[in-house]
């Protein structure tokens, strides 16, 4: 019987790719979000974990079932009309509430995450302002101010301390669009008209790459940035630099000098 | 009686129509076909319809993969890409799976439940033409240049005149909106149909879940088409008379289209769904030769499924800021949706568990369905997740999702459904070899296309972008989508050589070639137009299985001996009375696209449509609806 050769190929098939699925995870990539390096992208990932290995067991269980039914009850040249079997309430209920039980216990975990993610992080966090455009990402940081009492910014590439909590407010200039970081803190909608917020920090000096994940038009493929993760001397070292920067236009360079001969 | 009431009509457009009626009723060819009412005719075209734009649709999506096959695809450019997403959603969706949808409801309704027509003929027509005016008006946008690009989503503010400015999104807007009103004819035609058009002793529960949910289906295609009218009227004003409700600037809200569309739209996955998930229900027993498992559990999952449906809108959105506690709530609603859907999987199994079950295609794409659309209940779970969706949205995580749901479930439901009643309205069987062929092509090819894409959404690849570049490890996944989706084309390739061939060397189809339990069964294949000679008094649920088994202690089914359960009555078929043909439906539903235009191009054209609307409307009010 070719029919059935072919449907035991096709289970294989499946499971092959559920271990595919394993190893593509572990493969470095810039934003793989397997391979979190920061709050909460590491809490998202082991959620994401908790509600897949019951899914897991749940497809092969399922899909097991499919092969052995097809494999077991296929008409035979001598088969027998089978009983007419209309059901089995108690059975049914089972596999109603088993499920029931089952997404309970997940949701716990889950509102408990959501409550802690929407936690504001306190007056330690560095504040950043993420202005989002068609087509890039400007970051503002409103209590870094250069010498004219402008905030610090910088276009396309955020600069953060390592292990200090990031708090993002981020708006949209034009159109939504969508800032996402995945190996550090997933995502939150640049809504115009409202300001969204997003906390977030990166355990280890590194760059992470991120892009807006909601569909903004033509250039919406092009619109990344990069997130830059500094030991806290290297960040104000690049502070100082940025407000040193303005000082070289014109009429800002005494007041910036002063700033500096503060240690500031 | 008739006839005295039309001799008081004014005599210039009564005797008019008339004699236009008796000519109708005499058309041949392709007049015929245009001025149909038949059920079973509306439905071929519907069916056929649909497949030329999943041929449409399909070669769009072609082409989106070949562009991302590799890093820096040069196939097409941002802006193509973005017209091809854009048309390769709508047309899918409401083109290809809705339409296809629609066709079995056509064919089968009337005679699941044991009628001779729908039970507003005329209407049923009218929807059709204006389904099919809707999507070559939409489709328009090719032959003028300005292809929809704002996604079938069509997110506020994108969409406004300063972001969208050339007729696009206008053709996208205004084709949607009539496709609508196909839709919610459709709905009430079948509300009414299957609520009051029963054969006696057909009662509710008595009803083949397919029509169960086609009842279900259409009650969620009336209440959630509204949303999207409102939504789209809101947006046809932000784009023509210069309002706001979208407007950041001026104090509207872009999400504010965000819970219109998916208040619609989630029901609208449902919409998709519930179909294919009758169809299974009616195939999986056919070939397990055993009722279906537990039928009020799944009629009542059901129904669960399509009142949750309207409660479960903003999971499409837990990244826009809404807060934790509104979060929170949809997480839960999400997760809960789960369970009418987990029910029906497991009824499916417990339908197969026990049975005799014949590996032929119709079982074989149904089994497709359950095996895939469990894929995408699971991951539909880990959307529910919210701080897990936070990294999953807006990723291939979420295109993979719901192509589990909408190609490994509708599609493939849908192709059981094509294979299981092709003979009984075409009179001959399909290919079955062929048929295999087509099911391990596209089941292989479905599950290397879009396996990969939870893996690429995982890595961090964000849906809609026409190019991405080397060094994020997403260059071996995407080249195994593109080769799955080949993969798929070829086995629709395989669907249409066996259609071709069938139809002309295919082995005749007898009355009940699947030993089937529903009515529809104990008609000659084709279905004569008249469908019943004797409408059937229905006894039991699978009323046809009855009349051929009896059930001996055990409860296993004995075949009654042929002609002794029942006398065959002689009928005189020429009695019957069925609906007359109209071209009304077909020339009101014109109106519409000329309405559309009007809009886009020169407004005196906007009366001219009102004008030809009313004058079918006025035409279909004054007819008679049977000589």
């Amino acid at each position: 019987m070719s029919k059935l050769r072919i449907l035991r190929a096709a289970i294989p098939v499946l499971l092959l790719f559920a271990l595919l699925l394993l190893v593509g995870c572990q493969t470095d990539s810039p934003q793989n979000t397997f391979a979190p390096k920061g709050y909460p992208a590491d809490k998202q990932r082991d959620l994401f974990m908790l509600v897949m290995w019951p899914a897991v067991v749940i497809l092969i269980l399922v899909e097991g079932a499919i092969v052995v039914a097809l494999w077991r009850f296929r008409r035979r040249r001598n088969s027998e009309r089978p009983k007419q079997l209309h059901g089995n309430p108690r059975l049914e209920l089972a596999w109603t509430i088993a499920p029931a039980l089952l997404l309970a216990s997940l949701a716990v975990p889950t509102l408990a995450t959501i409550a802690d993610l929407a936690e504001n992080p306190g007056p330690n966090a560095l504040q950043v302002d993420v202005i989002a455009r068609q087509w890039s990402w400007e970051f503002r940081y409103p209590d870094l101010k250069d010498s004219k009492g402008q905030p610090i910014s910088s276009l396309n590439e955020l600069h953060i301390p390592v292990d200090r909590k990031i708090h993002a407010s981020v708006v949209s200039n034009d159109i939504i669009h969508s800032f996402w970081i995945p190996r550090l803190g997933g995502k939150i909608d640049a809504v115009p008209g409202r300001t969204n917020h997003l906390t977030f920090s990166a355990y280890e000096a590194d760059t992470y790459a991120g892009e807006c994940a909601e569909f903004c038009g033509l250039g919406h493929a092009l619109m990344k940035l990069t997130v830059v993760a500094q030991p806290q001397d290297e960040f104000d070292a690049w502070v100082r630099q940025k407000q040193a920067a303005v000082s070289s236009e014109p009429g800002g360079a005494v007041v910036a000098a002063v700033e500096a001969g503060h240690g500031n | 009686m008739a006839t005295e009431y039309y001799e008081q009509q004014p005599v210039g457009v009564g005797d008019a129509l008339r004699s236009l009626r008796h000519e109708a009723a005499n058309y041949r060819g392709i007049l015929s076909w245009l001025a149909t009412v038949d059920h079973k005719r509306i439905g071929m075209m519907y069916g056929v319809t649909a497949f030329l734009f999943f041929l449409v649709g399909g070669i769009e999506a072609l082409v989106i993969r070949s562009q991302l096959a590799t890093p820096n695809g040069s196939v097409v450019n941002a802006e193509q890409y973005n017209q091809l997403f854009t048309m390769h959603g709508t047309t899918m969706i409401f083109m290809v799976v809705m339409p296809l949808s629609s066709a079995f409801f056509n064919l089968l309704i009337p005679l699941m439940i044991g009628a001779r027509d729908v039970a507003f003929p005329r209407l049923n027509a009218f929807s059709y033409w204006v389904f099919l005016v809707g999507a070559l008006f939409l489709n328009f946008g090719w032959v003028t240049g300005d292809v929809p690009d704002a996604g079938w989503f069509g997110y506020a503010n994108l969409t406004t005149k300063a972001f969208s400015p050339g007729h696009g999104v206008d053709f996208w807007l205004f084709g949607l909106q009539i496709m609508g009103v196909a839709s919610m004819a459709a709905g009430f035609n079948f509300i009414v149909t299957i609520l009051n058009m029963r054969a006696p002793g057909m009662t509710m529960f008595r009803l083949p879940v397919f029509v169960w949910m086609t009842l279900v289906t259409s009650f969620l295609a009336v209440l959630a088409f509204p949303l999207i009218t409102v939504g789209l009227f809101q947006l046809f004003f932000d784009r023509f008379f210069a309002a706001n409700f979208f407007e950041p600037v001026a104090g509207g809200d872009p999400l504010l289209w965000q819970h219109m569309f998916w208040l619609f739209g989630h029901p609208e996955v449902y919409i998709l769904i519930l179909p294919a998930m009758g169809i299974v229900s009616e195939v999986l027993p056919t070939f397990s030769r055993k009722p279906l498992f537990g039928y009020p559990f799944v009629v009542f999952s059901g129904i669960a499924i399509g009142f949750m449906g309207f409660g479960v809108w903003a999971h499409h959105m837990f990244t826009v800021g809404l807060g934790s506690v509104a979060n929170s709530a949809f997480a839960v609603s999400t997760m809960l949706i789960a369970v009418p859907t987990g029910v029906k999987i497991f009824n499916w199994l417990g339908t197969l568990w026990g049975g005799s079950i014949s590996l032929k295609p119709p079982l074989l794409f149904a089994v497709g369905f359950i095996a895939m659309f469990t894929i995408g209940g699971l991951t539909g779970v880990t959307h529910a997740v919210v701080p897990s969706d936070y990294q999953q949205q807006d990723s291939y995580y979420i295109v993979a999702h719901f192509h589990q749901v909408l190609f490994g479930g509708a599609i493939f439901g849908l192709f059981a459904g094509v294979y299981y009643w092709f003979p009984k309205f075409i009179g001959k069987m399909l290919n079955e070899k062929l048929g295999i062929i087509h099911f391990v092509l596209m089941f292989i090819g479905f599950n290397l296309t879009f396996q990969p894409m939870m893996i690429l959404g995982l890595m961090g690849m964000p849906r809609r972008i026409y190019t991405y570049s080397e060094g994020y490890g997403w260059d071996l996944w995407n080249m195994i989508a593109t080769a799955g989706a080949f993969m798929i084309a070829a086995s629709i390739l395989v669907f249409i050589i066996n259609v071709i061939v069938s139809l002309n060397r295919g082995e005749k189809a007898s009355a009940d070639p699947w030993d089937g339990r529903t009515l529809e069964w104990s008609l000659p294949s084709p279905v004569p137009p008249y469908n019943f000679a004797e409408i059937p008094h229905v006894q039991a649920l699978d009323d046809f299985w009855h009349h051929k088994y009896a059930e001996d202690e055990e409860g296993r089914p004995l075949p009654v001996v042929v002609g002794a359960a029942e006398e065959p009555h002689e009928v005189d078929v020429h009695s019957i009375h069925m609906p007359s043909p109209s071209l009304f439906p077909l020339i009101s539903s014109l109106g519409f696209p000329t309405i559309g235009f009007g809009f886009l191009y020169e407004t005196a054209l906007v009366p001219v449509g009102v004008a030809i609307l009313l004058f079918g409307i006025y035409g279909w009010a004054i007819e008679p609806a049977a000589e």
